[in-house]
């Protein structure tokens, strides 16, 4: 071979032969991306800021894994500049250069390093988390690829040759091809897909430092409402799932995934990819807990939701909508958004919500209450205090939402502490009364778009009749909708978080609290509040005023997990080998702190209703509320 | 099987809001799982049965009437020339210009057979025949196969209503019917009267007021109660069944008592 044309034109030969069967690799997968339906993408803005979303907004969540942080920059480094720098080698200068092929030497070995340690997560036993299949020869196809490479520009620098470089080349040559085959539907297609998916990304908000959060308004008069198959999906998310690196950080922080109930988001995304492409190599990854196999019909046309197809309904109505998979996934995948298309289409198109679910949906579209409830007896929890309707005044300084769990006997009792402080501070406040309907969120969460841009429409209308600077709410999730997805049907409020106004109260010396140094505090972040709004500090900081020992529990902050409250679960009911919000107070009863602070109506329900408590379940309300009467 | 469902404009009972009456609603579940169910509707407008056609209807045939007018002689004259096998409703009205004699006036005037309280409807073993299943109240059933044509009520028993899918729902057609007879004259608005509905407390007859909680529970739900009075006969000669009721009639004072002599 070396006899009619120089190894230094072969080797670089090589690294174009894998460039052009990548590319060839990727026009394949790329046929498949096409069927999804269209979506706008600013291409050149995402492209020009591809280098940014990787390094800041990627690394910053493949750094909370210090290990696979440190083996991906060596690797990946590693081959994309060991591969440039062979494939420059076609240039005559360079190809003679000893020096130049010293340092593609160099770029070579660290990427046999680097492949090294991704052999070391997998050999001798894979790390659970992870996927087997194909994910298992990939460090096997790197390690040839690097060490030929390195041997063969080690004597191509030494000036060495003879009868071992047919077989370093040809190393080189079985990793490398290896490689780029693997690009169509093997562990490399995570490389292409995810640079696509970072320069089309459907939440570009999300790379700007704004919460990109809000559910995208469904059109009611779309031809086919929410997603049923593949082709449903935009193709800029078919591309987002193919992205999927099998990782399995998303399955470590599903709470559904924790309480053995069925769902495990990788395996979600996989059945996506899978369920576009028949030829998908078969899952091996962990599997929904106590689910089955995917089975039924496969292709962008094939039905992906039902007892007999890819996912079972179970596995859908299982997610929380807690976000902490998309939190947590290095490729900046939206799991939830998957969830709530494959949602809608199931309820609206369908009629297939979960049994438990039809109840309070049905309660919520007919009587703007999921209970069904009177809404006047939404005050009735303010019974003996000073909590006037704004219908009587027409306008107040702050509008205060009480949301669903003002009709809880156990959750009154911290919107009285609440108001109490509010009447203390000398705030004007005022409440909607009988004319608050629900925000929509449960409808909005089971896929019941209907029902939620019926209330929202019927809030705005409400809402704009009266005069109001800021709206303030103690349910992160009315909180959520009303900032981020009221927007949509007309409605812009500045809407605040109680914590964040008693937060502004101390601040400015209205409320004076005394310190309760005895107790001793974990706060439980609320996902709507944490992950949703991005806001983890006021609570704290009130929580400090008030001068508690406060500790953390392992996972708190924006990667604090669900109470199980969230996104209809509790009405859906789905049954799991553990309860959700036992999982999350046995996590802060290793912090030993005997008071667990809460912020949210669902977190208050779904933890105090946890049995064989050890700590007490508080507001941050009525912990300042018991702080601020201390000084009497 | 051709089925027909009666919806009237009803009211939820918190809200107010103009609704689908949840028995009519648990009436299209019933009727969904036999065939392809056709709505009936007579009032001024069909807008206000609307919601059914998410809930597991595809199609509603209105029949437009004025406002107050009596519904019955055209929904009699409608289902007359829909010649349904199975004719479904709720068995009370739920707040709004509606009625529960409405199924009873219609089986009269169409001669049908009327079954009360179902709780489930399946075809029957013979060809034409239905099978339902009538709630008696405390979770007791009696099953009945009767020959179609059938008119039947819902109890609120019977499997809880579908969930509403709004693509259902805007799929669905409403079918304007003509009036084949003339609107009846509206019903005279002063011949009765009406009262907000005022739950008062149920007197159970001849109970104990003494002794102790389970006694008094023991006679309240049978076994020394009244309920455990009773007689059960097992195909009875239809005359010896004719006495006994007269009997238990006069019994419980519905029927004056025999008088001592016999009509000429």
């Amino acid at each position: 071979m070396t006899s009619f044309m120089p190894l230094t034109t072969v080797f670089p030969g090589l690294v174009w032969a894998m460039a052009a069967l990548a590319l060839v690799q990727v026009a394949r997968r790329a046929a498949l991306w096409r069927v999804g339906a269209a979506a706008p993408v600013a291409w050149l803005h995402g492209l020009a800021q591809l280098p940014r979303r990787y390094l800041v907004d990627v690394h910053h969540v493949v750094a909370r894994d210090a290990y696979a942080s440190r083996m991906h920059a060596v690797v990946a480094g590693g081959l994309l500049a060991a591969s440039l720098l062979t494939a420059l080698a076609i240039l005559p200068p360079l190809a003679g250069s000893r020096a130049y092929w010293l340092l593609v030497t160099v770029a070579f070995a660290v990427t046999a390093a680097g492949s090294v340690l991704v052999g070391a997560r997998r050999y001798p036993v894979k790390q659970k988390r992870l996927s087997a299949g194909r994910f298992q020869i990939l460090p096997v196809l790197l390690l040839a690829y690097a060490v030929g490479g390195t041997l063969t520009a080690l004597m191509l620098a030494l000036g060495a040759g003879g009868i071992a470089l047919p077989f370093t080349l040809g190393l080189a040559a079985a990793g490398g091809l290896g490689l780029a085959f693997e690009v169509r539907q093997g562990p490399m297609r995570h490389a292409v897909a995810g640079a696509l998916h970072l320069a089309a990304h459907p939440r570009p908000g999300r790379f700007e430092g704004r919460p990109d959060t809000a559910l995208r308004p469904l059109d009611l008069g779309a031809p086919r409402l929410g997603a049923e198959m593949p082709a449903d999906f935009t193709w800029n998310r078919l591309l987002s799932y193919d992205s999927c690196v099998s990782c399995g950080r998303c399955e470590i922080a599903c709470p559904a995934f924790a309480a053995g109930q069925p769902l495990n988001p990788k395996r979600l995304i996989q059945d996506l990819v899978a369920g576009l492409n028949p030829a998908e190599p078969a899952y091996a990854g962990n599997p929904y807990p106590g689910g089955r196999e995917g089975q039924g019909e496969r292709g962008p046309l094939a039905r992906l939701i039902g007892p007999d197809a890819r996912i079972h309904p179970d596995t859908l109505w299982s997610c929380t909508t807690c976000r902490a998979c998309v939190e947590e996934c290095p490729m900046m995948i939206e799991h939830v958004d998957a969830v709530v298309s494959l949602r809608r289409y199931q309820a609206l198109e369908r009629a297939a919500l979960p049994e438990k679910a039809i109840g309070p949906v049905t309660e919520l579209r007919q009587a703007g209450d999921p209970g069904g409830r009177p809404l006047a007896a939404r005050t009735d929890f303010a019974a003996g205090l000073d909590l006037p309707l704004i219908a009587g005044r027409g306008e107040a300084e702050i509008l205060l939402w009480l949301g669903e769990g003002a009709y809880d006997l156990r959750y009154g009792r911290t919107l009285r502490a609440l108001v109490r402080l509010l009447r203390r501070a000398g705030v004007d406040v005022a409440v909607l009364g009988a004319e608050e309907r629900d925000t929509g969120d449960l409808a909005r969460r089971l896929g019941d778009e209907a029902t939620f841009q019926a209330l929202a429409r019927a809030n705005v209308a409400t809402l704009a009749r009266y005069r109001f600077s800021r709206i303030v709410t103690a349910d992160p999730h009315a909180l959520h909708a009303l900032r981020n997805e009221y927007p949509a049907f007309g409605g812009h409020y500045t809407v605040v978080h109680h914590t964040a106004l008693l937060l502004e109260l101390i601040r400015a010396g209205k409320l004076v609290p005394q310190t309760l140094p005895d107790l001793s505090v974990t706060y439980h972040d609320p996902c709507y509040l944490a992950r949703y709004n991005g806001e983890t500090e006021a609570p704290r900081a009130v929580l400090d005023a008030i001068g508690l020992a406060r500790v953390e529990m392992a996972r708190s902050g924006k990667r604090a997990m669900c109470c199980g409250g969230g996104g209809g679960a509790p009405v859906s009911d789905v049954p799991g080998e553990r309860r959700i919000p036992d999982l999350r107070m046995a996590q802060a009863a290793e912090t030993g702190a005997g008071i667990v602070a809460v912020a949210c109506p669902s977190c208050t329900a779904m933890l105090e209703g946890v049995t064989d408590r050890k700590a007490e379940i508080r507001d941050v309300a009525e912990l300042l509320l018991q702080a601020v009467e201390a000084g009497r | 099987m051709r089925i027909a469902v009666l919806l009237s404009a009803g009211r939820h009972p918190v809200s107010g809001a103009a609704v689908l009456p949840r028995l009519e609603a648990q009436a299209i579940r019933i009727a969904a799982g036999l065939g392809t169910p056709v709505g009936l509707h007579a009032g001024p407008d069909a807008a206000a049965v609307a919601d059914a056609l998410g809930q597991g209807l595809s199609r509603i045939a209105h029949v437009a009437l004025p406002e107050g007018a009596d519904p019955v002689p055209v929904l009699a004259a409608s289902l007359r020339a829909m010649a349904p096998d199975l004719v479904l409703a709720g068995r009370r009205g739920q707040g709004g210009d509606e009625s529960g004699i409405v199924p009873y006036a219609l089986a009269a005037a169409l001669g049908l057979p009327l079954i009360a309280d179902v709780v489930a409807v399946a075809p029957g073993e013979a060809a034409g025949t239905l099978r339902l299943d009538q709630s008696l109240g405390r979770g007791a059933l009696r099953r009945v196969v009767v020959r179609g044509p059938v008119v039947a009520t819902v109890h609120p028993d019977a499997p809880a209503p579908l969930a509403y899918a709004f693509g259902q729902a805007r799929r669905g057609v409403i079918e304007p019917v003509a009036a084949i007879v003339p609107a009846g004259p509206a019903a005279a608005p002063a011949a009765v009267e009406e009262r907000p509905y005022r739950r008062r407390p149920k007197l159970v007859k001849g109970a104990p007021t003494g002794g102790s909680a389970a006694e008094r529970l023991k006679a309240a739900t049978g076994e020394a109660g009244a309920a455990a009075s009773g007689r059960l006969l097992v195909d009875p000669d239809p005359d010896e069944a004719a006495r006994e009721i007269l009997a238990y009639l006069r019994g419980i004072g519905v029927l004056a008592p025999p008088s001592p002599r016999p009509n000429p």
